[in-house]
């Protein structure tokens, strides 16, 4: 091996850069702060490099530096602070329960007629963009990123517990609101 | 066996994100076969999380990604 030199390979940071755009999005909610989010993640991943420890998980690691910047500057930018709702009647199958009680209107019994039917939807991202920011942080990072629950505990700061109930009440709190939207889109089509 | 239903529902979560060891996930796996209404509102949970995936998947623009070559280059 001669000529090969001993500084361990640079990590490949840059093939995350996807992952994090698409996190971004959704929790800046528009394109120009989610660039400027992710560019700022990618400054201070390179200028801190030397911190990451090779072998180790390099998009844990990206995912934490920008779930810290988005806490710490980007969180007070959004227009639309979303609280926590009151009503979470903490039921995690909502959806089954109303299917099976038939609550929509004849022409859209079947699931497949809703937005659950339809694999692309945009309903479902603006289920997502309306869930308080808390709940969205931890369903995008286990639904689109297939972070394990320890490894989302280690990004966000928090307990595995909280990582939890924030997962949970996000999936309810999608259910619920997929659900309006087929009714209301089914209300539509009866009076048209 | 008390309450076998309530027992798998309260993991199902953990069941679809891989979270639970072997023994476990072949408790689950064999109540979804023998339970209807159980498998039901597993493959609920299941779809979410695909809607979700599926819909939220994006490409960086050109802009960013030029930002980010540039950037590992002088690093």
């Amino acid at each position: 091996m001669t000529g090969a030199s001993n500084a361990p390979a640079a990590p490949d940071f840059e093939g995350h850069l996807d992952a994090l755009y698409r996190n971004a999005l959704r929790l800046t909610r528009n394109p120009a702060d989610a660039e400027d989010l992710v560019q700022d993640t990618y400054v201070r991943a390179y200028r801190y490099q030397q911190r990451f420890e090779p072998g180790t998980n390099a998009k844990a690691w990206l995912f934490t530096i920008m779930a810290n910047l988005f806490r710490n500057r980007y969180r007070t930018r959004q227009s639309k602070i979303v609280e926590e709702p009151v009503d979470d009647p903490g039921n995690d199958f909502y959806i089954y329960e109303r299917l099976r009680e038939g609550g929509l209107p004849t022409h859209l019994r079947s699931p497949e007629d809703t937005v659950l039917g339809r694999e692309i939807s945009p309903e479902v991202v603006r289920a997502l963009d309306d869930l308080p920011t808390p709940a969205r942080m931890v369903v995008l990072l286990v639904d689109l990123e297939d972070f394990s629950y320890r490894e989302v505990a280690q990004i966000l700061g928090i307990k595995i517990g909280t990582v939890m109930s924030r997962l949970h009440r996000g999936r309810r709190a999608l259910q619920r609101k997929l659900w309006r939207y087929a009714r209301e889109a089914g209300l539509k089509a009866d009076v048209s | 066996m008390s309450d076998p239903c309530g027992g798998v529902e309260r993991r199902l979560h953990e069941y679809l994100d891989r979270e639970l060891n072997d023994a476990e996930v072949e408790q689950v796996r064999r109540h979804l076969h023998d339970c209807p209404p159980c498998l039901d509102k597993f493959a609920l949970q299941e779809h979410l999380k695909r809607l979700v995936k599926v819909n939220c998947q994006h490409s960086a623009p050109e802009r960013l990604r030029n930002f980010v070559a540039a950037l590992r280059r002088r690093h």
